[in-house]
């Protein structure tokens, strides 16, 4: 009986933790749901009281109208391939470097080091694409870029870099990592000083070697977090960073079949055409692949590590 | 104490020339994070004109103040912003850590009843969103937010990510055992929380607060929506608001007509924005190293057992 | 009943006023019968603003929201005591504004349309985000001449008197009400010129002079362009050039409402000789890169960027903006492209240093475009529609309420001279409304950088400003919109680098058409056309 009373009472106050959360997760996020509807809708204005809500009710039923325009054009192909194959890329490329990097840094003797190291990682995150890309535009630029003049200078040909697709695939993945290891190395090395330290003494005694440590305690410890954010990365693997694609190749029209992706194509649409509607089943679309590949990881997950799954 | 931990270190730590290594690559990699940064700095101090005759270059011909005189003319608003800034980044900050770690700790307890249903529900809105006109109707006309440091912090309180990253850290580094050891003691559950858990949590508390601190300084998009009055202008926003007045003119300086050229022909727009940058970046990342004492070293899980 | 007193006065002063400034623009010849037009309505609006102020204790008091485009103000308040103070003995209305930037109004006008705010009154035009047609049909803007309600009729005489017949042309179109008026137009500069920028002090160091270049045309130019290109060495660019407008300024086309956001591919050729007048396609719209035109043009383009007379910056949208102001203000540049506006020339050699001439390509003209640059819309959210278009029509008629709200207070933010210009004080940095973008800027005094005539030379100069066959006419693009999206990133790919030279159009012209066939603007051009067929049956009526 009391055992029975102190489980409601437990239940009772974890519910009220996770309450003023839950709340805000209602108002925020899913009362504006209600606006996915636009996706199958032409939104118009109900002329007799235009708010926001009787709009959307008045407006008429288009079915799937609003998606058409995704794979109306021929290079639907190139976007999507450019999405998914950079994302993929990415993820992997991401997690094995950021890991490493984390136990770098943490496996360095001198902390005062290690620390400077990690402030200066993470400043990249700080500039935004737009400052980066005159960054590589110093570089990269036709008339005055240094490389060109460089290549110059030893007899060689110059390169037309905003012309010529074929080199971006590797500046874009240069550019991406060079943002991101900062910041997801932090979560990795937050989660490595997490590890109870005598695991590591306990192996030491046992006569492991370094390496043994980092593949015997250390990634096991990292995995519910390399997994996490796995199956998050996962999850977006239909979208893609819009500045990046979008800004750092300046908006060259002659480099878009390797920098069209999924975001960048909506967005010139819209500029075109400026039809929530049509935004809102863009992303809708986006979100709704999303959830299917995270679904259908976190499952995986669960298969090989029950803990470490999402939910 | 301490000697036996230096002993401890030196018997249990890689070898000089595998720290080499490490080091070499670190240091390279962190030139590539600090040069553009550098190259920032340059531009910002570099004159109008030099930009204009020899493009952006790490060896200006002529350097200047302009870019920081024309960003001093905001006056009094220049640091009613900064302070702005720093006070949603400081309250937004604390709000949200402790909601997200109310939150994220019932996630974390396996037996929670409900704990699956919570999860789902933090998760879910992480892929799916209403877009961006339903969510302003619902903030300006069912919640009211407008004008108000409350209409910078409230829509950005939460973020399902960093939910579940704590959660995994919860989840990493807190034996279950501790909480049971809680229970039996007697410890109610806000307790064990606030007293127990927080403190071994440092690490992952202050990576979880260093990457909202770093969202509240950076934002500048709520505060378009939801600020109509300068007096609460966010820094990144006023700073912002001038960038792209100059983006937007330059960019349809054909249909706004002559009054845009003028205005442009005014601005030192290139050196500005790097000049907008720098004034940023400093202060978060002097601010940075606070957070990180207690991720690089962390407290070790030691309590555990104490 | 001593305000009384001081009201009569008031407006007796202010009929005298009208009357003295209609006199003054009556003296042009030009556009005489506009002017005559315009000292009638003024006088009218005098009478009437007596008639309301006996009136302004009848009517409720009424809180107006206006949403403004491109402010810089950072201090309002005096002026809105004073504005506010002045309203309420005309109208009775309190006037609350929303100063929107360059920056956010795009953003944050098009979400409080969307989501319904209680604001009162717009800004739009052709080229904001919250586009005039567009919104018009979607239902946002309140039809002005509604026969059930016709507002124009009841509270705009005045103001529609005054306004020149272009600009009411250009601001009737198809809406979510039927075919008619949907805003205020703001009187500003209405016509398009585009110009050749011609840089004449380096012109006549390489012993040419201005009639070198007008007595040529673009495919003329390459004699003095290889001169100047020598002299100056292998880093100067002398053809300053934005592409979308050069291939307009060469071809002579314009620019078709409705598919500006796409990069313009439909084109609508005019003759060059006489505007007025459709050219060599009649009044048909036609697909602008599979013109023998436009052939010519991007050949001769590629010719003389690979003589390095372009620089290659140009074919990147984003770094083409920056470059070019640069090199404008640096005075490095031989010839530009410029869409003009009156005064431009004295302007532009002032910022530069250097002596700036225009060259047109054609006569002035109004187009779709141009006549809806800015304009001012009453949501159809808007409590008040009434008592927002008695106020639009206050702002565009009465000198002092329009001078008070764009200039701000005199003696704080501006001083009176004695020739009837006026000099800008210190305090104008704290309060600059975008002048253009709060309405009739006619009836405001000159400032001392215009002169006194500004306004004269002004309405004579726009006045003239010839009405193109096809003026009012947009694209409503609302049947066609996936295939818009489509043919929009194609001509994002291409048309810039073609129009610049930056790639070789032997090889990306013919992809270029092929791509743009296979995503269907076959279909679109077809589309837009017999929108055109009608709407020019509707106008010929």
């Amino acid at each position: 009986m009391s055992k029975k009373r102190s489980g409601i009472k437990k239940t009772l106050f974890l519910t009220s933790m996770v309450l003023p959360g839950a709340i805000w997760f209602f108002f925020l996020r899913y009362l504006p749901m209600a606006g996915i509807v636009l996706a199958f809708k032409n939104y118009k204005v109900y002329p007799k009281n235009p708010t926001f809500w009787n709009n959307l009710m008045h407006s008429a039923w288009t079915g799937l109208k609003n998606f058409e325009f995704l794979f109306a054009t021929t290079d639907s192909w190139i976007y999507i391939r450019n999405t998914i194959c950079y994302n993929v890329l990415w993820i992997i490329l991401g997690l094995v470097i950021a890991v490493a990097f984390a136990i770098m840094l943490h496996e360095l003797t001198n902390k005062f080091v290690a620390k400077t190291y990690q402030t200066l990682m993470f400043f990249p995150y700080f500039l935004s694409w737009v400052v980066a890309s005159y960054f590589l535009l110093a570089f990269l630029d036709p008339t005055r870029g240094l490389v060109d003049n460089f290549l110059l200078s030893k007899g060689l040909e110059k390169i037309d870099w905003y012309n010529t697709p074929k080199y971006w695939p590797v500046i874009l993945t240069i550019c991406n990592l060079w943002k991101n290891i900062g910041y997801s190395s932090i979560l990795y090395l937050a989660a490595i000083t997490g590890i109870d330290t005598t695991q590591y003494e306990a192996a030491a005694i046992d006569g492991a070697t370094k390496w043994q440590q980092i593949f015997y305690v250390t990634i096991p410890n990292l995995r519910p977090m390399i997994c996490i954010l796995l199956i998050m990365n996962v999850g977006k693997i239909f979208n893609s960073d819009f500045g990046l694609f979008y800004t750092v190749p300046l908006n060259s029209g002659s480099l878009f079949s390797a920098t069209q992706v999924i975001d960048t194509y909506i967005y010139r649409v819209l500029t075109a055409t400026n039809n929530i509607g049509m935004s809102t089943a863009g992303g809708l679309l986006q979100n709704a692949v999303g959830f299917v590949c995270i679904m259908f990881a976190n499952k995986v997950v669960k298969k090989i590590d029950e803990d470490s799954a999402l939910f | 104490m301490a000697n036996a931990k230096v002993k401890k270190r030196r018997i249990n730590s890689i070898s000089v020339p595998a720290e080499i290594i490490c080091h070499i690559v670190l240091i390279l990699f962190c030139l590539l994070c600090i040069v553009p940064f550098v190259f920032v700095v340059i531009i910002s101090f570099t004159s109008q004109d030099s930009i204009r005759a020899i493009g952006y270059s790490f060896f200006p011909k002529t350097t200047s103040f302009e870019a920081y005189n024309y960003v001093m003319k905001l006056g009094d608003q220049l640091w009613r912003s900064y302070f702005n800034s720093f006070f949603i980044t400081v309250a937004g900050t604390f709000f949200t850590m402790l909601v997200t770690i109310l939150y994220s700790y019932g996630l974390y307890r396996k037996d929670f009843k409900f704990r699956k249903f919570f999860t789902f529900w933090a998760f879910f809105t992480m892929l799916f969103g209403g877009g961006l006109a339903p969510t302003y109707v619902v903030c300006k006309t069912v919640l009211g937010l407008s004008d108000s440091y409350w209409a910078v912090i409230i829509p950005m309180l939460l973020n399902p990510f960093n939910i579940i990253v704590m959660r995994t850290f919860f989840q990493s580094s807190i034996p279950e055992e501790l909480i049971d050891a809680a229970a039996i003691d007697g410890a109610g559950e806000y307790t064990t929380l606030f007293k127990i858990i927080i403190p071994i949590s440092k690490p992952g508390i202050a990576t979880v607060g260093l990457l909202s601190a770093l969202a509240y300084w950076n934002e500048w998009f709520i505060p378009m929506l939801y600020i109509r009055e300068a007096k609460f202008y966010p820094l990144q926003y006023l700073l912002m608001q001038m960038q792209t007045k100059v983006d937007f003119l330059v960019k349809n300086s054909s249909m706004i007509g002559a009054e845009a050229s003028n205005i442009v022909s005014d601005l030192p727009s290139d050196s500005l924005r790097m000049a907008l940058v720098v004034l940023i970046v400093v202060p978060i990342a002097c601010a940075y190293p606070f957070f990180q004492r207690y991720i690089v070293s962390g407290l070790t899980i030691g309590s555990v057992k104490g | 009943m001593k305000k009384r007193i001081l009201a009569v006065l008031l407006s007796c002063t202010m009929v005298l006023a009208a009357v003295g400034c209609g006199a003054s623009s009556g003296g042009q010849v030009q556009i005489g019968a506009d002017s005559g037009n315009s000292a009638q309505a003024t006088s009218e609006g005098g009478d009437n603003a007596g008639a309301a102020e006996v009136d302004a204790a009848s009517l409720d008091p009424v809180t107006l929201k206006m949403y403004f485009h491109g402010s810089n103000v950072t201090d309002d308040s005096k002026v809105m005591e004073e504005v506010n103070a002045y309203l309420k003995d005309k109208i009775n209305v309190t006037l609350e504004p929303i100063w929107g930037t360059w920056g956010d109004f795009d953003q944050n006008a098009v979400l409080a349309l969307q989501g319904g705010d209680d604001i009162d009154i717009y800004f739009t035009c052709s080229w904001s985000a919250d586009e005039y047609n567009k919104f018009a049909r979607d239902g946002y803007w309140v039809r002005l001449d509604n026969p059930e309600n016709n507002l124009i009729e009841k509270y705009g005489q005045d103001l529609w008197n005054l306004l020149p017949e272009v600009l009411v042309n250009g601001a009737t179109i198809n809406g979510a009400d039927g075919y008619g008026v949907y805003a205020v137009p703001g009187y500003k500069d209405i016509a398009t010129q585009n110009c050749w920028d011609v840089n004449v002090d380096l012109l006549e160091k390489y012993g040419y002079t201005l009639d070198d270049i007008k007595n040529t045309d673009y495919y003329g130019f390459e004699e003095i362009l290889k001169k100047v290109k020598e002299g100056e060495g292998k880093d100067f660019y002398p053809l300053l050039v934005e592409g979308a407008v050069l291939e307009r300024m060469v071809d002579n086309t314009i620019i078709v409402t409705g598919d500006s956001a796409t990069g313009n591919f439909m084109s609508y050729y005019l003759d060059p000789t006489d505007v007025s007048k459709p050219g060599k396609y009649g009044n048909k719209l036609v697909n602008k890169f599979e013109t023998e035109e436009f052939k010519k043009f991007v050949d001769q383009t590629r010719k003389y960027y690979l003589e390095g007379f372009i620089d290659p910056a140009m074919g990147n949208k984003n770094q083409a903006n920056d470059t070019r102001t640069n090199k404008q203000l640096s005075g490095e540049y031989l010839i530009g492209t410029q869409s003009y506006s009156l005064g431009y020339e004295l302007q532009a050699s002032q910022e530069r240093g250097i002596h700036v001439e225009m060259v047109p390509c054609t006569d002035a003209y109004v187009d779709t475009t141009s006549s809806q640059g800015a304009m001012m819309a009453i949501s159809t959210a808007s409590k008040n529609p009434d008592r927002a278009m008695m106020f639009l029509n206050l702002l565009n008629t009465d000198p002092t309420l329009m001078t008070l709200l764009n200039y701000g207070v005199e003696d704080i933010h501006y001083t009176k001279n004695g020739d009837g210009t006026i000099t800008f004080t210190e305090k104008r940095a704290d309060y600059q409304p975008w002048t253009n973008g709060v309405g009739n800027v006619t009836i405001l005094p000159p400032t001392d950088a215009q002169g006194v005539d500004f306004w004269d030379g002004f309405k004579s100069y726009y006045g003239a400003a010839k009405e193109i066959p096809v003026l009012g006419f947009a694209y409503d693009s609302s049947q066609m919109e996936s295939q818009m999206g489509a043919v929009a990133n194609v001509v994002d790919e291409y048309m810039l680098s073609l129009c610049t030279g930056t790639v070789d159009p032997e090889e990306k012209l013919p992809e270029f058409l092929k791509k743009l066939d296979d995503n269907g603007i076959k279909g679109i051009i077809d589309d837009a056309n017999s929108q055109l067929d009608t709407f020019m049956a509707a106008k010929g009526q």
